[in-house]
């Protein structure tokens, strides 16, 4: 390829960039769901700009929104949070994230962290000082993170288990006998838990979330982080939350303030609508990804490709290592030759170089058309490979 | 069930001073609020057909990280206007808010240098950055007749001890005093002698009348000054939150990173309500400084009457005070909020925002 090789978010970004330069390019990789901002939230921005647009904001967010959420999350979650007290509203589930690990982590803290991954966590907590322990899930038990596997990690400088269900990338649900006994392990060796809950609304067959938080006991040692930007189409507008005990929400308020101040309060009315007004916009989109994910599924299932069954989220973790190349050619190719991005699992995780993480988040024609010339792509490769 | 291990997170919380340093507010809480940062302020009717087209047309997406084009092509203008600054698009990173871009430089661009030297009285944000992973800043004494600003004696000491990332403000975040252009030349010099860098928040300059200089002017290469600030203050995007570091090339590519581990991007709607604001901003600032300065005037004739001791500050939209505790505490009683200077450094003064209510705070003092 005659490039340097990049790792992590730089490979992606890079990616991304040679992306924007062809104009039928079909975007396979980026978590950005196709459909727009429900017009109603679009409306309550709108009437925030003329009547709120001063509005002073503290730094953990206006009480309305904080009481929103509170109510989203005992609906949805089964958290009970006082929205006083227990909520900070952040700049999107990213600064969410980074602020949950630098709450929990001193440098030197050890952090499991079942693999693959959001490589954005490995990031925060470099930043943090922290030491990522891997805990590896595979294909074959569909990315499964098994309790043993997590209580074999924990060290005696282990000080945090993160806990992402449904997983990005690997698309895996914890079930719930294994959502309590990680619970479980945390209060025996005395863990914190960062619980990503953002791909929450998108759970597919049977499979059920369930929060960290809501189990007996674990309140009290969880910080679990949601947004708005994948349930209500709302990624430009950077608005997602923490909830947690008191005692630690305290911290992130004022880790908050330090990084970033407060939140835009036009996003925060908005936030508003989209959390109170009608859900329709929701269901419709969480419909549209069942049915992408089934036609994705079914197109890799053509192709002979192998994947763990993706139980949630809004992408598939596909098996490409029969190319018998590294993912970040495998992308570099399908990006070059046939204008399709989808990401390298090697940005994810180093051990994961031979998986491609595909998103459904295109409209379906378009959909369709990336798969066909994904295909052509990997009929390509493996032509030469012959 | 109690937890040793959270115990231990919030004893290690608790011990961090300069996290726990309480954050002025953006813009006021109400009429009485003297404290905040920002104004509060109309928001043409231009502003909000911009955002709101913007959002309406699909706007509510991912950007890039760095901002969207325009917007960082704005806001290189305005600097190459506003300092004489030879910032391009690719210096600019949009950032929500000015306190992001306090932490994004001191954090990124201080991992280049073993040190960072900062003056005693400063901005309560700054610490508070800086707390975040509990780093130890090198201290610049201030001078109280020269607005608390570190003379530059005080500089080039740093300097001479080892120093070489420093973060200054001018004009002065308390005081609005500024270096005048003859001290910005001896900055500079002593930047490029000792090999050094400079994070110059200018962020209250918008608001300073007359001739201002930055040390990004004498930067003729752009390598060693990187300038903070909120984009376009007073034209009611204070909540909003939207502000800018443009900085060496050299630097950005780590900031941006960080940005993307921390935010991804900074709202659409704020960046496309900015853009609009910046084509407005020369015709509103005029408009403002004139009716700032009338406010200000008055002020300062009803504080000379009062035998009040003002601060020496040319940013007009503020004004401080060295004031008693007895004095603080009369304020205070009559239900008006000021920024403590003690949140500074200098605990015996006060700042206060310059609009209509800012004469209630003198008359409570008489």
């Amino acid at each position: 390829m005659g490039k340097k090789k990049k790792a992590g978010t730089s490979l992606l970004y890079q990616l991304i960039g040679e992306a924007r330069g062809y104009d039928d390019v079909i975007i396979m990789g980026r978590g950005d769901p196709d459909f727009d901002t429900p017009p109603h939230i679009v409306a309550a921005a709108k009437h925030a700009m003329i009547h709120h647009h001063n509005d002073y904001t503290p730094p953990q967010g206006l009480l309305p929104l904080r009481q929103a959420i509170a109510e989203r999350v005992k609906r949805v979650n089964n958290i009970d949070v006082d929205p006083d007290t227990e909520v900070v509203v952040t700049n999107g589930g990213q600064e969410a994230l980074f602020l949950m690990v630098l709450a929990v982590t001193s440098p030197g803290d050890e952090m499991i962290v079942p693999e693959p991954n959001y490589n954005t966590y490995a990031d925060s907590l470099a930043f943090a000082g922290g030491v990522k322990v891997e805990v590896q899930t595979y294909a074959e038990t569909d990315f499964r993170a098994h309790p043993q596997d997590v209580r074999d990690a924990i060290t005696d400088k282990t000080r945090s288990l993160l806990l992402v269900s449904p997983n990005n990338p690997a698309a895996s649900v914890i079930a719930p006998a294994d959502m309590q006994e990680m619970l479980d392990i945390a209060v025996e060796h005395d863990l914190m838990i960062l619980a990503d809950d953002i791909y929450d609304l998108f759970v597919y067959d049977d499979f059920q979330h369930v929060s960290p938080a809501s189990l007996p006991g674990g309140k009290e040692r969880t910080l679990t982080l949601n947004a708005l930007s994948k349930a209500y189409s709302m990624t430009g507008w950077r608005l997602g939350w923490i909830v947690g005990p008191a005692d630690l929400m305290a911290r992130v308020t004022e880790l908050k303030a330090a990084v970033s101040g407060g939140a835009s309060v036009i996003s925060q009315y908005a936030g508003i609508a989209a959390l109170t007004g009608p859900q329709d916009a929701v269901e419709m989109m969480a419909e549209a990804y069942r049915r992408r994910r089934r036609m994705v599924l079914d197109a890799l299932d053509a192709m002979g490709m192998n994947y763990g069954m993706p139980q949630g989220g809004q992408f598939v973790f596909a098996d490409i290592g029969f190319t018998g190349l590294d993912s970040a050619e495998v992308a570099q190719r399908m990006l070059t030759e046939q204008h399709v991005l989808a990401y390298p699992g090697s940005a994810f995780s180093k051990d994961r170089k031979d998986y491609l993480r595909m998103t459904f988040l295109q409209p379906e024609d378009q959909l369709l058309e990336g798969l066909e010339r994904m295909k052509v792509a990997m009929d390509n490769i493996m032509a030469e490979k012959k | 069930m109690p937890s040793e291990s959270k115990d231990a997170i919030l004893a290690q919380h608790r011990a961090n001073d300069d996290l726990n340093t309480p954050l002025l507010p953006q813009v006021a809480r109400g009429d009485s609020d003297l404290a905040a940062d920002g104004m509060r302020g109309p928001l043409d009717e231009r502003i909000i057909a911009a955002a709101s087209a913007a959002l309406e047309n699909g706007q509510t997406h991912y950007v890039d990280v760095p901002g969207i084009g325009p917007l960082r092509a704005a806001v290189a203008d305005y600097l190459k206007g506003a300092a004489t600054a030879n910032y391009q698009e690719g210096n600019i990173l949009i950032t929500a808010g000015v306190q992001e871009s306090r932490f994004l430089s001191i954090q990124m661009i201080g991992e280049l240098y073993d040190s960072i030297a900062l003056p005693a009285v400063i901005h309560p944000g700054v610490r508070k950055a800086l707390g975040v992973r509990g780093r130890n800043p090198k201290t610049m004494s201030v001078d109280p007749a020269q607005g608390y600003l570190p003379s530059i004696d005080a500089i080039a000491q740093a300097a001479a001890d080892g120093c070489r990332l420093f973060y200054l403000e001018s004009p002065s975040r308390l005081s609005g005093a500024v270096y005048a252009a003859d001290e910005v030349a001896a900055i500079s010099q002593i930047i490029a002698d000792n090999d050094a860098a400079v994070i110059w928040d200018q962020g209250l300059a918008p608001w300073v009348e007359g001739a201002y200089a930055s040390p990004a002017a004498l930067d003729s290469e752009c390598a060693r000054t990187a300038t903070i600030g909120e984009a376009y203050s007073g034209m009611g995007l204070a909540s909003w939150f939207v502000g800018y570091i443009a900085a060496p090339e050299a630097w950005v590519p780590s900031m941006q990173s960080q940005k993307q581990i921390m935010a991804i991007c900074t709202s659409t709607a704020s960046q496309y309500a900015a853009l609009e604001a910046g084509q407005l901003y020369t015709e509103a600032r005029g408009r403002q400084l004139s009716r700032l300065a009338r406010l200000r005037a008055d002020l300062l004739g009803a504080a000379s009457e009062a035998g009040l001791t003002v601060v020496g500050g040319q940013a007009i939209n503020i004004i401080a005070l060295n004031l008693s505790a007895d004095d603080m505490k009369k304020i205070s009683r009559a239900g008006i909020d000021f920024a403590a200077g003690g949140l500074f450094g200098a605990p015996d003064v006060i700042r206060l925002n310059v609009n209509h209510s800012t004469a209630a705070a003198l008359h409570a003092l008489n």
